[in-house]
Parts: structure tokens; sequence; C-alpha cells
């Protein structure tokens, strides 16, 4: 059978405060697989992210999902297709309660279905314990691991078939990472789509399916777990061509 | 004769009440620079505008001038969407200078039209109708009926401002687009759309305290725009920028402490130490009452 893929991206270019931070990048992901990207600090992973939500404008190149081409949709449009990122350094709302960052989360849904988003509230509370202890708290009031917990609930809030994760292990204590890291193999396992950005290289190992590594705003390698393990290409990736 | 205690206490209180004036001015200021942290210096004239407008056409088609305070407000809100796309959605999102300078323009744009259409005189506008006669005394104290009426007016209007705000979908896109810009678009919240319903809902609350400014002193004229602007602009600041609250008390202490300074050292003098007010709160509590309550990360 042959796979279907979920996000196809041709040739990406994406510019970022005057630099060219995405040079022409072609990845794909397919349906209920988890798809790493990894690379060194400025490989362009983030611009990446940004750019298939929406929130960059890419300057040339393709976005398909789901067989239709996305390049340049609104972020709103994208979000009710089924894609839903959790970005970089949680960016959750300081001012907003767990529960009404929640809320935000299924902002697309409120206003027909506010009933089911309350009933998908319990869900996320039920999946999440330490968000409902701290429903009623300002976001900006949790721990690093807690608000990258409500990142991610946040997200899931969409109903996404597609779920991109930007460095969701960063600025966070071991412990904490292997649960973010066994969160998202869980949703992985639960049929989502998922995209994961990691400079944690040998975690994203243990879970994902597929392997991209970016370096310079150019993807430089792709393929299966099997094949990224037996090059020795993680190491050049991080540690420049030299050092290999 | 000299100043006695009765004296100052009253004229705290009739500034205290004219002071809501301030306080919706200020509290419009806040809302959009919480929403975009940025100033938008042509409120305070959008707000005048839209009550010359309500004038302007409740004269024209000689229309029950009670009307005036629902068309100046809706008025205010429209003029609101106009400098929002000039100095706000034209202009690119990083680029605060440009939107500051720009509603500036917007601001002596307002006015200068207002100077033409009006050829500079002020115009009589309708008082408060049965409020503007009535007048209570609590022991030695009075109340001026029209003053009351602005409070009450005030006070739902930030009521209803407060309700929207916290128990409203809108409400909910505006306090997560004021808090994490990118955040909010992940969540698939419309930005323009709710930066478009803010200034609409700011502008016609300025329109309100327009419509109210100029019916307390009976007359409209352009030559409100810059002492409003100043003072509404002084609650927020002193409120704390982003901080309801703040800018509601803020402006009735704005309203007291000018009242009090007109008592003791006349008009002339009088509006020194409200900017007096403003420097001491920059130097000694620069985030105002209110503001920073919770640091962002």
């Amino acid at each position: 059978m042959e796979e279907k893929k979920i996000l196809e991206v041709e040739g990406l270019e994406t510019s970022y405060d005057m630099i060219k931070a995405l040079k022409g990048v072609s990845i794909s992901a397919i349906t209920g697989k988890l798809t790493c990207i990894l690379g060194p600090n400025g490989a362009g992973k983030s611009t990446l992210l940004f750019t298939l939500a929406g929130i960059l404008n890419p300057d040339r190149g393709k976005v398909i999902f789901e067989g239709e081409d996305i390049t340049n949709q609104q972020t709103s449009n994208l979000v009710e297709k089924g894609l839903a990122l959790v970005p970089e350094n949680r960016l959750i709302f300081p001012h907003l309660t767990v529960q009404e960052n929640l809320l935000a989360g299924a902002y697309a849904r409120l206003a027909k279905e506010r009933e089911i988003v309350e009933q998908d509230i319990s869900e996320m509370y039920a999946r999440f314990p330490v968000l409902k202890e701290r429903s009623s708290q300002l976001g900006g009031t949790m721990s690093g691991g807690e608000q990258q917990m409500l990142a991610v609930a946040r997200a899931l809030m969409s109903k996404p078939k597609l779920l991109l994760m930007d460095e969701p292990s960063v600025g966070l204590a071991p412990l904490i990472v292997g649960e973010i890291f066994s969160i998202i193999k869980q949703l992985n396992e639960e049929g989502i789509s998922i995209v994961l950005v990691e400079q944690n290289a040998s975690k994203a190992l243990e879970i994902g399916d597929y392997f991209y590594l970016l370096d310079q705003g150019k993807q430089i390698f792709g393929g299966s777990r099997e094949a990224i393990l037996k090059e020795n290409i993680i190491k050049k990736a991080y540690l420049g061509e030299s050092a290999g | 004769m000299g100043i006695g205690f009765i004296d100052i206490l009253q004229s705290l209180i009739d500034g205290i009440l004219f002071g809501s004036i301030y306080a919706l001015i200020g509290l419009g200021f806040t809302l959009i620079f919480g929403a975009m942290e940025k100033l938008n210096m042509a409120y305070a004239a959008s707000s005048i505008g839209g009550a010359y407008v309500g004038l302007g056409i409740a004269t024209l088609f000689s229309l029950p001038l009670v009307l005036i305070f629902f068309i100046g407000p809706i008025a205010a809100g429209l003029l609101s969407i106009l400098v929002y796309l000039v100095s706000f959605r034209l202009i690119p999102a990083s680029n605060h200078l440009g939107s500051l300078m720009a509603s500036i323009g917007a601001l002596f744009f307002i006015d200068e039209v207002i100077i033409h259409e009006t050829q500079g005189s002020p115009l009589t506008f309708p008082e408060l109708g049965i409020f503007s006669e009535a007048y209570f005394m609590l022991g030695d104290l009075g109340f001026r009926g029209d003053l009351i009426f602005i409070m009450i007016f005030g006070l739902v209007s930030m009521g209803v401002i407060i309700y929207l705000l916290y128990y409203t979908r809108l409400g909910l896109a505006t306090r997560a687009v004021s808090q994490q810009n990118i955040a909010a678009r992940l969540c698939g919240i419309p930005i323009h759309a709710t930066n478009i319903s803010t200034f609409v809902l700011a502008g016609i609350l300025g329109g309100f305290a327009g419509c109210l400014a100029a019916a307390s002193v009976g007359v409209i004229s352009p030559l409100l725009t810059i002492p409003i602007t100043i003072k509404g602009l002084v609650a927020a600041v002193i409120g704390g920028l982003g901080s309801i609250r703040g800018a509601i008390i803020a402006g009735l202490l704005i309203g007291g402490v000018e009242n009090f300074f007109l008592l003791v050292r006349g008009v002339n003098e009088r509006d020194i130490y409200v900017f007096l007010l403003l420097f001491v709160f920059l130097v000694l509590r620069p985030n105002g009452l209110f503001g920073n309550e919770i640091s962002r990360d």
C-alpha cells in the first residue's frame, strides 16, 4: 500500500528579517507518521514551521496539505483545515487563565459549538491533570513544563490532523522532557500526524519515523531512522563538515 | 475670603465626577494600546469628530437632539476605522514610530476638517436636559445633575467594556491578540478583524465621552481636542498603559486634581499641575498604578 502524504513542501524559500532563511527546502510528511526535522541553530527550522503555519509568506515554493495547495493562505484558514503549530518558547497567553488559553485554542469553533468545546476542555484536563489543577490560574504564572503542556493542549483544541511542534524540549528539565516526548508519541499513536522540530537529536531519534536534516536553509538529508543511524550525518550537521 | 474644607471637598467631588470623561478617553487609549502596543494619538480627535458629526446630522435633518448621543458614538466608531486603516493597517506592524506619527497627523487632519467646516467658531451643543438643571444637596455638599449623569453613564460604559472583554468571544480574541500576537494567529484568531473591533469599540466609547464633554460645557469646539487627548493619555499612562481599572481610577483622579488646582490656583495654572502629576508618575512609578502586575515572559 502506498503511503499517503499529508504534507508536501516543494522548493520553499522564505526570507526573515531581510535574510533568506530557507533556500529551497523540499520535504514531505506521511499521514499518521512522526516526521522529525533536525539541525543546528539558525538552520531555518523555525522559519520552515512558521511558513507552513502561514505566519510567514514564502518568496518561492509550494506547500501542499492533504493534496491542496495552501501556499500563502491565512493562518486562520489553515487552523480550520486541521493544521496547528505549537510554537517555540510555547507562547502561551500570560494573562489569560489556563481555561481561557484552551478556549482561545478552539477560537474558530467557539461560536458554533461551544458545548463541544467545553467537553474537549474536559478531555484535555483528563489528559493533562496538571492543567485541571491550574485551570483558573494565569498562564504566565506556570512553570516551563506546565506551559509546554498548555501549549500542546491549546494546539490540540483546534482538532488538528497535522501537529507542527517547534522544539518542545527546549529549556525543560530532563524528566519533563521525557514526559513531553511520551505525550508526543502517544498523540502520534492516536492518529495525529506530527512534524517535530528538535535540537535534541537523541530524543527525537527515539520516537521519530522519518528524519530530515536542515543546515543553513537547505535540507542535507532525508530518510528513515535506519538510514539516519547508518550514516554519521547527525554529527556532521551539528559539528560542521570538518569535524566529521 | 479663604478656601474652606467644604470648598475643597466640593471641588474634588465635581472634579472626580467630570473625571469620568478622562476615564473613558483613558480607557480607549489603553484598550488600543493593549491590543497593539501602539498609541492612537487621533483617538480623542475622532471622539470629538464623532460628536460633531452627531450634532451636524441632527441639525441638518432636524432630528431630536437626544439622537446626537446615538449618532455621535457611531460616527466616532466609523472614524476610528478610518484612523485604523490610514495610521495602523497600511503601515508595517513593526514601524511603531510610523504609526505614532501617522496618528498625530490624523489628529490634526480631523481638527483641521472641523475648523474648516465650522469656520473656526465653537458651536452650541445641547446640554443634558433635565440633568443639567438638577442639583442635589447632601449636607453642605452639592452634586450637579449633569455630572452625576456623566459619572453613571461612564460607569455603565466601563461595565459594558469589561463585560465584552472578559465574557465574550470577541473579548477573548482581543485579549489574546494583545498578549501574544503570534500565538493568537496560531489559534486561528483573525488579527486585523479583531483590531478593527477594538478600534470600533474604543471609538464608540470615545464618541460618548466626546458628546458628554461637549454637553457638560454646552459648546463644542476643536479646542477641546488637545486637552482631552493629553488628559486621556495622562490617565492611561498614570493608570498603567494596558490596565483598564488603572485608566478608570487615574481618569477620576485627574479630574479631581485638576479641579482642586482650579480652585486653589485658578484656571491659568490648572493644567500645569496635571502635567506635573504625569512627570511625578513617570519618574517614581513609570509603569503607572496598575501596569505590569504580572511580568511577561
